[in-house]
C-alpha cells in the first residue's frame, strides 16, 4: 500500500523564503531531509550555494542546528562536534554533513576520506550539481564531460569525466552510501530514513538541479532529474559495505541526448562538428552500467 | 599592582633547592611537560597530527588516553587543517580542546586559525616553532609569530615548567574571554631536553581551574540555532569590535591570573618579566623563550646590561612593556633578539617593541638576527650581541651569519 508520507513531508522542518533560486535542488533536498531527521540535528555546511541559503545572519533557514565552516573540512569540523555531543550524552542527534560537489570531490576530497576510513557516525550528503555554483559555475571534477562552464567556455567545455565518488566512497567500506533524485522522491526519502537509523559513516549523493548553472528552465528541474535516471546519466543505487544494489531498472533505453537537449550547457554538443562527444558519453554511461550490473551481480552471488 | 619581576627575583628561574607543596618533581622533556599540563587541564578532545618536533606531545596523550589516565576523545585526523577544523567543531560544542602542532603544520592550519579566533572560541594548543621550507624542522618562532595576526593569544614559554604552568592559565583566559591561545616552546633546546619540573597534583589543579562552564552560546541540540552565517557589511565590523574589546583585556587578564597562580602553587607569573633595569642601565636584552635563560645567564657579568624577557607576545603588553622600561634612562639602548624571519628588514620582536614605544619614550632600539633554523645561540653569541649594541651599533645586523 503506498502512503502519502512516502512523499509527502508530513512536518516542515525548514522555514519559507530561503534563498535558493527557482528550480534549485539544494531547497528541495534540505526540505525532504530535514522532514525526517528532525530537529536532533546538527547541519554542518561548508561553503556552498547552501551556505547562503541556509540564511544570512542571524537568520536560519532549517529548525536544527547549522555550524557553517570552512570549505575544506566540514567532515573535519562534523568529526569534533560528534566527539563533543557523544560526550556530553547526546550520541541521538545526527551530525550531518551539507556539501556541494566542489567541496566533496575536490577541496573536501581528504577530509571526506579521512572521516570516512576513521568510520565516524556522521551522515554526508552531496548535493552534486557538476560545478561550483556558488561562485558562478567553474568547472569542478564533478563536471560532466561536455558540459560548458565558465571555466571550461566554448571549445574548450570539459573533455574529462567526473571521478567515480561513489565507487571511492564504496572503497571505503562504509556501512551505507546511496545516489538520489529529486524525481525519485519516495526512494530518496526512505534512503534518507535508512541513513538515519544505520550508525557509522554514510553518504548520499543527491543529483542537484541548478537552472542558472545548467542552463535549463526551473519549471523543469524535476522532469530533467528524472531524464537523467532514465538515461542512466545518474543511475539510482546503494552500496552497503561494498556490495550494490540498483534502485531502479529504466524500463526502455533512453538515448543520454534525450536528457542532454534540455540543458543548455550541452547545446554545443549537438552541432555536428561535436557530435562525437554524444557518442562518447553515452558509450561511457553504457559501459558504467553494465558495470554496476556486474557489481550487484558479484555482490548478491553466493 | 607590580606587574614586573624585578631584580630580587633573578634567581628565581631556577626551581632547584625549591619545593612545592602538592607537587611531584619529575625530570620532563618540554614536550612530555605540555602534554602533562594539557592532561592537569582535562583537555577533552584532542585531534592530532604528526609533525617533528612536536610529535611526542600527541603521542604522549594518546598515551594516557589509552590508559585511562586521561578522560579524553583522542582522534588521529588526516592533517593539520583537519585538527583544526576538528578542534573548532568540539569547541562550537562546548568540549574542552587541546592539540599541538609546529611549523607546516601551523601555516596549513592558518585559514582555521582565523575562523576559530573569530568564532570566538576557547581553544589552547601548543606549538612547537620551527621555519618552513626549505626543510628545517629546528628551533626558530617565524611560525607562530607569522600567525600573529589570526587572533590567537600567544605565550613564550621559557621553560618546561612554564609551558606546563602557562597551558593551565592559558585556559582561563581563554575560556573567560572565549579567545584561543597558543603557547609556544623551543624546538629541541625545550622539545627534547630534560629539566626539572614541578608537576602539580591533579587536585591542586583543578581547585584553579574547574571543568569548562558553558556559557548558553554553545551548539545545544535541544536549543537548535545557527552558528558562523553570512554576515552583512552593516554588521560585520560590530563583530570585530567586540573582539577588540576582549583582546585589550588580555594583558590585565594574563597579569593577574599569572598572580593568583603564584598564590595558589607558589611560582608567579607575568606578561613580561624584567631583570637590572634601572637608571644605571646602558642597554636592555629583549628576549623570548631559551633564549632568555642565556641571556639571563650572563647578567652578572655585565651589570650595565639588563633583560627584558616577553611571555605574552600577542596581543603586545604594550603597557607591562612601558612599565618595565620605565627605570631606563633616554640614552640606554635596547636590542632585540630574533629567532624569526618574517620576510622584512626588522625582525617580530622589533615591530612590536617600535609599536609599544612609538610616542611614550625616544630610546634607541637595534635589531638582531640570529639562531634562525636552530643555529645555536650560545653565551658568546650573547656577548657579541651585547659588545657590538654597545660600542659599535647598528640599526639591523645578523651575527655569527656563516
Ligand atoms: C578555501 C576556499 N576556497 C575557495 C572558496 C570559494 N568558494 C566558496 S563556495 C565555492 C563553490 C562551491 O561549490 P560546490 O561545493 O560545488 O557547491 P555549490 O555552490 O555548487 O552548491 C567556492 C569555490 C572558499 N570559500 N574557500
Ligand atoms: S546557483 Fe544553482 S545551486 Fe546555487 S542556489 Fe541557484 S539553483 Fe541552487
Ligand atoms: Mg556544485
Amino acid at each position: 500500500m503506498l502512503q502519502a508520507n512516502k512523499f509527502l513531508i508530513e512536518e516542515e522542518k525548514v522555514f519559507s523564503g530561503g534563498l535558493s533560486c527557482r528550480g534549485c535542488g539544494w531547497a528541495l533536498l534540505v526540505r525532504h531531509l530535514a522532514s525526517i531527521l528532525g530537529e536532533n540535528t546538527v547541519y554542518v555546511v561548508p561553503a556552498s550555494c547552501f551556505s547562503i541559503i541556509a540564511g544570512p545572519y542571524p537568520l536560519n533557514e532549517i529548525r536544527g542546528s547549522v555550524v557553517h565552516t570552512v570549505f575544506a573540512a566540514a567532515p573535519a569540523t562534523a568529526t569534533g562536534i560528534r566527539a563533543a555531543l557523544d560526550r556530553k550524552g547526546k550520541k541521538d542527534a545526527t551530525v550531518a554533513i551539507l556539501a556541494g560537489d566542489g567541496g566533496t570531490f575536490d577541496i573536501g576530497f581528504q577530509s571526506l576520506s579521512g572521516a570516512a576510513s576513521r568510520g565516524e557516525n556522521l551522515l554526508y550528503v552531496v548535493n552534486n550539481n557538476g560545478a561550483y555554483m556558488n561562485t558562478g559555475i567553474q568547472t569542478s571534477t564533478a563536471t560532466p564531460y561536455g558540459a560548458v562552464t565558465t571555466t571550461n567556455p566554448q571549445a574548450n567545455f570539459k573533455k574529462t569525466f567526473p571521478k567515480d565518488l561513489m565507487g571511492i566512497i564504496a572503497a571505503h567500506n562504509i556501512p551505507y552510501a546511496a545516489t538520489c533524485s529529486l524525481a525519485f522522491i519516495e526512494d530518496y526519502r526512505r534512503k534518507i530514513q535508512k541513513a538515519k537509523e544505520t550508525k557509522g559513516f554514510r553518504l548520499l549523493m543527491i543529483d542537484g538541479p541548478c537552472p542558472p548553472g545548467h542552463k535549463t528552465d526551473p519549471a523543469q528541474s524535476i522532469s530533467i532529474a528524472r531524464l537523467a535516471v532514465e538515461t542512466k546519466l545518474f543511475p539510482l543505487f546503494e552500496v552497503e559495505h561494498q556490495k550494490y544494489r540498483i534502485n531502479y531498472f529504466p524500463k526502455e533505453k533512453v538515448p543520454v541526448e534525450r536528457c542532454l537537449e534540455k540543458q543548455g550547457r550541452f547545446r554545443h554538443l549537438f552541432q555536428d562538428e561535436s557530435r562525437q562527444a554524444l557518442n562518447e558519453i553515452q558509450d561511457y554511461v553504457d559501459s558504467y552500467w553494465e558495470k554496476l550490473l556486474k557489481l550487484e551481480k558479484l555482490s548478491f552471488e553466493e | 599592582m607590580n606587574n614586573v619581576t624585578t631584580n630580587d627575583s633573578l634567581n628565581t628561574k631556577t626551581t632547584s633547592g625549591k619545593s612545592y607543596a602538592r607537587h611531584v618533581q619529575k625530570i620532563l622533556k618540554g614536550n612530555y611537560a605540555a602534554a602533562e599540563g594539557a592532561k592537569l587541564a582535562r583537555a577533552g578532545f584532542i585531534p592530532a597530527y604528526p609533525i617533528t618536533p612536536q610529535t611526542t606531545i600527541v603521542e604522549e596523550l594518546s598515551n594516557k588516553v589509552a590508559t585511562k589516565e586521561l578522560d579524553a576523545t583522542y582522534i588521529n585526523m588526516d592533517s593539520e587543517h583537519s585538527v583544526f577544523a576538528a578542534a573548532m567543531g568540539a569547541a562550537i560544542a562546548g568540549e574542552r580542546v587541546f592539540t599541538a602542532t609546529s611549523g607546516q603544520g601551523l601555516f596549513y592550519a592558518h585559514e582555521v586559525l582565523h575562523a576559530i579566533a573569530h568564532f570566538r572560541l576557547p581553544v589552547v594548543i601548543c606549538n612547537v616553532g620551527r621555519p618552513s621550507i626549505p626543510w628545517n624542522i629546528w628551533s626558530d618562532q617565524t611560525d607562530s609569530l607569522a600567525q600573529r595576526d589570526t587572533g590567537w593569544v600567544q605565550f613564550y614559554g621559557e621553560s618546561s615548567q612554564e609551558v606546563l604552568d602557562s597551558i593551565i592559565q592559558a585556559y582561563i583566559i581563554s575560556e573567560e574571554l572565549d579567545l584561543p591561545v597558543m603557547v609556544v616552546l623551543d624546538a629541541f633546546y625545550q622539545s627534547h631536553t630534560s629539566e626539572n619540573v614541578w608537576v602539580p597534583e591533579q587536585s591542586l589543579v583543578d581547585e584553579f581551574l574547574p571543568p569548562k562552564k558553558l556559557k548558553g552560546g554553545e551548539i545545544d541540540v535541544d536549543h537548535p540555532k545557527a552558528f558562523g552565517g553570512l554576515i552583512a557589511p552593516d554588521k560585520y565590523e560590530t563583530f570585530n569590535y567586540r573582539y577588540w574589546v576582549d583582546i585589550n583585556k588580555v594583558e590585565d587578564l594574563a597579569n593577574k591570573v599569572g598572580e593568583e597562580f603564584g598564590k595558589h602553587f607558589g611560582r608567579k607569573y607575568s606578561a613580561v618579566e624584567a631583570y637590572n633595569i634601572t637608571p644605571e642601565t646602558k642597554l636592555v636584552l629583549v628576549t623570548i623563550s631559551s633564549i632568555t635563560s642565556t641571556a639571563r645567564g650572563l647578567l652578572p657579568r655585565y651589570p650595565e646590561v639588563g633583560l627584558l624577557k616577553l611571555r605574552l607576545i600577542k596581543p603586545f603588553p604594550k603597557k607591562s612593556v612601558l612599565k618595565a622600561l620605565e627605570p631606563l634612562s633616554e640614552d640606554a639602548s635596547i636590542v632585540t633578539i630574533e629567532r624569526n624571519f618574517l620576510g622584512d628588514k626588522e625582525g617580530a620582536l622589533m615591530m612590536e617593541m617600535k609599536r609599544a614605544l612609538y610616542g611614550e619614550r625616544n630610546i634607541k632600539m637595534y635589531d638582531v638576527y640570529t639562531g634562525l633554523g636552530g643555529k645555536d645561540v650560545p653565551p658568546r653569541t650573547i656577548e657579541k650581541i651585547i659588545v657590538k649594541t654597545l660600542e659599535a651599533p647598528e640599526e639591523i645586523s645578523w651575527i655569527d651569519l656563516e
